[in-house]
C-alpha cells in the first residue's frame, strides 16, 4: 500500500467532485433536498381532518355535539349539507374525509333519555388514516356521552358535577408521552430522515464514481498501472466518506434546527457512530459498481437497494415490530434499521455507547463485510 | 529479441467469440501495427497484452513474463502503457492538462524531478505547453488524443499499447502523433504496439497484422504482406468510364474506381505483364495514363479476404437498382451562404458557403468536432442557424414549418451511428421510415422490395438489424434514407469502422445513384482515401471552411506550392530524418521510409545523395510519389497554423 497512491487517487476524486456541477449537485444539494421535501411533506400526524355534517335536528344539542367535533384540532369543519345524498360527492372528491348524519328528533330523545343513532360515514382509503379518525371519533363521542350521563346523575340522584364525573369514569387514565412528548412526528421523522439520506447518498456518490470511469475508459488508466485495487477502492472511497461526513453535520442541524428536534444525546458518539453507517452504505455502493457497467443502471440498481429498505423496512414509517414475520427479517437484514436505533436513541432517548454499542457493531460489521466483498470481487484484469 | 509474444490467443464474450487463434511476436524498437476494421478484435488483443483483459485462449508473454493470473500481470505493469480507445476518454475532463499529467504520474510515483523535465519535453514535443492550465474537457480532439499520449508516455514506459489513436483526428494532429512516436523510438528505444482501422496507415509501421473478423489474416512487414497478395495494380482514366468498367467486370475481380482514375487489381506478379492484360481487356477504349505499380495494402487485404473465399468478394457486381428521383430544374441542389452556428460563446460553424450541383458528390473532411455534423444538421433542417442561409433542392431554408417539412421531404439523411432501430428487423426498419414519410400500400412494398435489392439483403429481412454485419446494416441504413426517393443525400461518416470490402461496395452504390440516377450527396468522412471518390472536396477546421475544389485540383496546387512528394528507403532511416530535417518540408518517417516534398526529383535527388553519404548513410531508392488527399490537407492546415501565428 503506497500512500502517495491513495492520495493522488484521492486528491483527484475530490477535484472532480468540487468541479463536475453533476457531482456536486449530487453530493450536497440532492441530500438536503431529500431531507427538506421529505421532511415537509412526510407528516404522519392525522389533524385537520374535513368534514361536513346532515342535521336532521337543527337542534342546539345538536349543534353542541357538533361543536364538540368542530372545536378539536383534528377536526375542519367545512359545512352543512341538506340530505345524505349529498355527502357521498364531498367524499368522493376528497373535500372531506367524514360525514356525520345527525338524525331527526336528537334533542327530544336524549331529553328522554332514549338512545340515539348518529351515523359516521368515514373515507377508508387510507386505513392508517381511517383507524386514526375513528379513535378521535370515539374518543370525542366517548366525552359527550360521560357529560350526557354526569347531567343525568346531577338530574336524578341530586350529585355535584365534579362528583358525578367521578362516578361515571372511575379509573382515569393519566397518559404522559415519553421521548417525544408532543408526539410531534416531525421530530421523529426530520431525525430518522438522516438514515434515509445517508442511505441513499453515499452509495449513489460511490457506485457512480467508480461505473462513471468504467463507461468512460479511464478505469484502464487504473487496470494498466501499478495500483492496487486496495489502493484504488481507499482513494475512491475517502473523498465521497468525506462528503458524507459533511453531510452528516449538515443533515444534523437540519434536523435539530430547521425541524426543531431534540437532541439529548452523546455527539460524539453519534457522530462516529454515523461515521460507520456511511462507510457501511458506500460499501453497498462498491458492490453495486462491481456489478454494472453503465451509469443508468447503477443509478437504478442503487436506487432499489437503498431506497426501499431505508424507506419501508427501517421502521421510520411502520415499527419493526408490527411488521408481518418476512417483512421483519428483511427489516434485520438491511442496515438501515440499526442505525434508525441509533438515531433515535441519540436524538430522542439520549442514549450513547453503553445502550447502543450492538446496533454499531452491527454496522460496523456489515461495512466489513461489504468492503471485503467489493475488494476481492474487483478486479483488475475483468472478463470484459 | 522478442519483447512480446502471442501464441494461439482467443477471447470470447459470452457466447460471441471476438478472437481465435492469433500469433503475434513483436521485437524491441519497433512499432507494430493491427490493422482492421471495426469488430476485427483489436481491442481484445490490446487490453490481454496490457493485462487488463483476462482471456481464456492461448498464452502471452510479455518481457518474459506470462499473463496467466492477474497476480502475474501485475508485474508488467510498471514496464508499460496502455492508452484504450476513444478520443481523451481515458482523461479526467475537469481536471488540467496539467492535473491530468500529474494525475497518471503519481499514479506511477515518478519522482518529482524527474516529472518535471518529462512533463517540459513532452508538452514541447505535443505544442500543447500553452494549454497546461486548460480543462481537458475545452481541447480540440487532436489535443486531447495528444495529452492522451503524454500521459500514457509520463512513466517512460518500454512498451506503449495504444488502441486506434488516431482514428477521428484530424490529419495535422494525426501527423504529430506519428512524428512524437517516431522522435521516441529514436531517443528512448520504445516499442509501440499501436492499432488502427486506416489501412492507408500502414506504411507507418515497421511490421503489422491484418486483422479480420478475430483472425489474422497476413502478418510481417507491410511491403512482404502485398508481395504475398501476388498481384499488381493497374491505374488508368477512361474517357468513358461506365464502358470501362463494363469490360473489365467479370474478368478482374477488384476494380474500383476513385474519381476518375480506374484502379484494377491484376493476379499477376510483374506489372508490365499485368499492364499488358488489362491494355487487351480495354482495346479500342480510348485509355489515358494506364500505369502499373504494386498495388496498396487495402488491395493487398481484399485480395487475401478473396483467397480465404470471403463471401463478399466473389460476389457479382452489385446490381444497383433504379429509382429515379423526382426531377427537376435545378441547378444547384444544395447551397450553404456564409452559415454560422454559435454554441454559447463558442463558434461551431463559421461563415460557411459552398455550392452542389445535380449528381455531384461533395465531401467535406475534417477531425472531431470540426464543425461538419453542425453544417449538416443546419442544412438538414434539425438545428436552426445563428446566422447565414441556404437552399435545399430549390427550397430556401430557415422558414420553419411547411418550407422546413417539404426540405425534408427531399432530403434524405443517414447518421453515423447508422440511425437504425437495433432491436427491429432489417424489413420492420425499412416499413418503419417509409410510414414516416407517408408510405403505405403498393408503394410501400414495392420501395421494401427496392430497398432489400439496393442493400443485398434478401434473405437477411427478419434479422435484427443490431445483428447484421457492419456492411449490410450500412447499406439498409442508406436504403432507408433513400425510402422516399429523395433528390438530395446527406450522409454523415457512413463509413466509419467498416471494412474495406464493405466501403467499397458502399462507394460503388454511391457512385451509381449519383452518376446514373442523378442524386446529389453531401458526404463526411475522415477516411482521406475516400476523398478520392468525391468531385469536390472542403476540409473543415476549426469551424471555417478550407479549400474547396476537386481532388485534382487541390493536388495540382500542392505540386505548384510545396514540390513534389518523394519516397526514399535509406539503410538506418531514423539517422536520415535527422539530417533531412530542416532542409526539406515534410520530412516524416514511414516505417523504414521517408516522405519528403522538394521542387523536383533531379535537382534534389544529387542533393539527398550528398548529404545521406556525407553522414554514412546509403540512399536504397528514391522515387517520386502521387500525394494524397491526405497530404494536401496536412499542408493546407500547416499553412493556416502559421498563418494564426504571424
Amino acid at each position: 500500500m503506497r500512500l502517495a497512491r491513495v492520495r493522488a487517487i484521492a486528491w483527484k476524486e475530490w477535484r472532480e467532485i468540487l468541479r463536475d456541477r453533476l457531482f456536486f449537485t449530487m453530493a450536497f444539494v440532492v441530500p438536503l433536498l431529500i431531507m427538506l421535501v421529505l421532511g415537509y411533506g412526510l407528516s404522519l400526524d392525522v389533524e385537520n381532518i374535513p368534514f361536513a355534517v346532515v342535521d336532521h335536528d337543527r337542534s342546539e344539542a345538536s349543534r353542541a355535539y357538533i361543536q364538540r367535533f368542530s372545536g378539536s384540532r383534528y377536526f375542519d369543519f367545512v359545512g352543512y349539507v341538506e340530505r345524505d345524498a349529498d355527502l357521498q360527492p364531498l367524499l368522493a372528491d376528497s373535500r372531506i374525509r367524514l360525514g356525520l348524519v345527525i338524525p331527526a328528533r336528537f334533542e327530544r330523545r336524549l331529553r328522554g333519555d332514549r338512545p340515539v343513532e348518529v351515523q359516521a360515514l368515514i373515507d377508508g382509503m387510507f386505513p392508517f388514516r381511517a383507524q386514526t379518525t375513528k379513535g378521535y371519533l370515539e374518543a370525542i363521542d366517548a366525552e359527550a356521552n360521560r357529560e350526557l350521563l354526569g347531567d343525568f346523575l346531577k338530574r336524578r340522584k341530586g350529585l355535584t358535577v365534579s362528583r358525578a364525573a367521578r362516578v361515571v369514569a372511575p379509573v382515569r387514565l393519566a397518559q404522559r408521552y415519553l421521548y417525544n412528548q408532543a408526539i410531534e412526528s416531525r421530530w421523529s421523522i426530520g431525525s430518522g430522515l438522516m438514515m434515509l439520506v445517508l442511505m441513499v447518498s453515499p452509495p449513489f456518490l460511490t457506485a457512480l464514481g467508480v461505473v462513471r470511469e468504467k463507461e468512460s475508459g479511464s478505469i484502464y488508466n487504473i487496470f494498466a498501472s501499478t495500483v492496487t485495487r486496495g489502493e484504488f477502492i481507499l482513494g475512491k472511497l475517502l473523498p465521497y466518506v468525506g462528503v458524507s461526513c459533511l453531510n452528516i453535520l449538515l443533515l444534523w442541524l437540519i434536523a435539530t434546527q430547521l425541524f426543531g428536534a431534540p437532541f439529548k444525546g452523546d455527539p460524539l458518539f453519534f457522530f462516529l457512530a454515523s461515521l460507520v453507517y456511511v462507510v457501511c452504505t458506500a460499501g453497498i455502493g462498491l458492490l453495486v459498481s462491481i456489478l454494472v457497467t453503465t451509469q443508468v443502471a447503477a443509478v437504478l440498481l442503487t436506487m432499489v437497494v437503498t431506497f426501499i429498505p431505508a424507506m419501508l423496512y427501517s421502521g421510520l414509517l411502520v415499527p419493526v415490530e408490527s411488521m408481518s414475520a418476512d417483512a421483519r427479517m428483511q427489516a434485520y437484514l438491511f442496515p438501515p434499521r440499526y442505525f434508525l436505533e441509533i438515531v433515535w436513541g441519540s436524538f430522542l432517548k439520549g442514549l450513547g455507547w453503553t445502550d447502543l454499542w450492538v446496533p454499531v457493531a452491527v454496522l460496523a460489521g456489515y461495512a466489513a463485510l461489504l468492503w471485503s466483498i467489493g475488494l476481492l470481487a474487483f478486479h483488475k484484469r475483468p472478463r470484459r | 529479441m522478442s519483447l512480446l509474444r502471442v501464441r494461439g490467443f482467443g477471447k470470447r464474450y459470452r457466447r460471441v467469440v471476438a478472437v481465435d487463434g492469433v500469433d503475434l511476436e513483436v521485437s524491441r524498437g519497433e512499432i507494430f501495427g493491427l490493422i482492421g476494421p471495426d469488430g476485427a478484435g483489436k481491442s481484445s488483443l490490446m487490453k490481454a497484452v496490457s493485462g487488463v483483459l483476462r482471456f481464456e485462449r492461448g498464452a502471452i508473454e510479455v518481457f518474459g513474463v506470462s499473463l496467466d493470473s492477474e497476480a502475474s500481470a501485475e508485474r508488467i505493469k510498471d514496464r508499460i502503457g496502455f492508452m484504450p480507445q476513444g478520443l481523451g476518454l481515458n482523461l479526467y475532463p475537469d481536471l488540467s492538462v496539467e492535473e491530468n499529467i500529474d494525475f497518471l504520474a503519481s499514479l506511477r510515483l515518478v519522482p518529482p524531478a524527474r516529472l518535471a523535465e518529462r512533463k517540459r519535453r513532452l508538452l514541447a514535443m505535443t505544442r500543447l505547453a500553452p494549454f497546461r492550465g486548460r480543462a481537458m474537457k475545452h481541447l480540440s480532439g487532436g489535443m486531447k488524443q495528444k495529452l492522451g499520449l503524454v500521459c500514457t508516455l509520463i512513466h517512460e514506459p518500454e512498451l506503449v499499447i495504444l488502441d486506434e489513436p488516431t482514428t477521428g483526428v484530424d490529419p495535422l494532429s494525426r501527423r504529430d502523433f506519428w512524428t512524437i512516436l517516431t522522435e521516441l523510438l529514436r531517443d528512448r528505444a520504445i516499442t509501440a504496439l499501436v492499432s488502427t482501422a486506416y489501412l492507408d496507415e500502414a506504411s507507418r509501421f515497421h511490421r503489422l497484422a491484418l486483422m479480420h473478423q478475430g483472425r489474422v489474416l497476413d502478418r510481417g512487414e507491410p511491403d512482404a504482406i502485398v508481395a504475398r497478395s501476388g498481384g499488381s495494380l493497374v491505374r488508368f482514366r477512361a474517357a468513358d468510364q461506365r464502358a470501362a468498367l463494363a469490360r473489365l467486370r467479370g474478368r478482374f475481380p477488384q476494380i474500383e474506381a476513385r474519381g476518375r482514375l480506374l484502379r484494377v487489381f491484376v493476379p499477376e506478379r510483374d506489372p508490365e505483364r499485368a499492364r499488358a492484360r488489362v491494355a487487351a481487356a480495354l482495346e479500342g477504349l480510348s485509355v489515358d495514363a494506364l500505369e502499373a505499380d504494386e498495388p496498396e495494402l487495402e488491395d493487398a487485404f481484399i485480395a487475401l479476404l478473396a483467397r480465404r473465399g470471403d463471401a463478399g468478394v466473389k460476389e457479382e457486381a452489385p446490381r444497383i437498382p433504379s429509382f429515379a428521383p423526382v426531377a427537376d430544374d435545378e441547378a444547384v441542389m444544395i447551397e450553404a451562404r456564409e452559415l454560422c452556428r454559435d454554441f454559447g460563446d463558442f463558434r461551431a460553424v463559421d461563415h460557411v458557403s459552398f455550392r452542389v450541383r445535380r449528381g455531384e458528390i461533395f465531401g467535406l473532411l475534417g477531425a472531431n468536432g470540426a464543425g461538419k455534423t453542425t453544417v449538416i444538421k443546419m442544412l438538414t433542417g434539425i438545428l436552426p442557424p445563428s446566422a447565414g442561409g441556404g437552399r435545399i433542392a430549390g427550397i430556401e431554408m430557415g422558414g420553419g414549418g411547411s418550407p422546413a417539412l417539404a426540405i425534408r421531404q427531399r432530403i434524405g439523411y443517414m447518421s453515423q451511428a447508422f440511425s437504425l432501430y437495433q432491436d427491429l428487423s432489417a424489413i420492420e426498419n425499412i416499413r418503419l421510415y417509409a410510414g414516416i414519410h407517408g408510405l403505405h400500400g403498393p408503394a410501400l412494398r414495392e420501395r421494401a422490395a427496392w430497398v432489400l435489392a439496393l442493400a443485398g439483403l434478401r434473405g437477411f429481412e427478419n434479422a435484427r438489424a443490431g445483428r447484421l454485419p457492419m456492411g449490410l446494416r450500412q447499406r439498409l441504413a442508406l436504403g432507408c434514407a433513400l425510402v422516399h426517393r429523395p433528390r438530395v443525400l446527406f450522409l454523415d461518416e457512413p463509413t466509419s469502422g467498416v471494412d474495406p470490402l464493405g466501403r467499397r461496395r458502399f462507394w460503388e452504390i454511391l457512385l451509381d445513384l449519383s452518376r446514373r440516377q442523378g442524386v446529389t450527396i453531401l458526404i463526411t468522412t475522415h477516411y482521406m482515401s475516400e476523398a478520392e471518390h468525391c468531385d469536390h472536396l472542403a476540409l473543415m477546421h476549426a469551424g471555417r471552411l478550407v479549400a474547396d475544389k476537386t481532388p485534382d485540383a487541390l493536388r495540382e496546387e500542392l505540386r505548384r506550392e510545396a514540390g513534389r512528394l518523394l519516397e526514399l528507403r535509406v539503410d538506418r532511416p531514423l539517422a536520415a530524418l535527422e539530417r533531412l530535417q530542416g532542409r526539406y518540408e515534410g520530412v516524416s518517417l514511414h516505417g523504414p521510409r521517408i516522405h519528403l516534398f522538394a521542387p523536383s526529383l533531379e535537382a534534389a535527388g544529387v542533393d539527398i545523395r550528398a548529404r545521406l553519404e556525407s553522414a554514412g548513410l546509403k540512399l536504397i531508392s528514391l522515387r517520386e510519389r502521387e500525394p494524397g488527399m491526405e497530404d494536401v490537407f496536412v499542408y493546407r492546415m500547416r499553412a493556416l497554423e502559421r498563418e494564426a501565428r504571424a
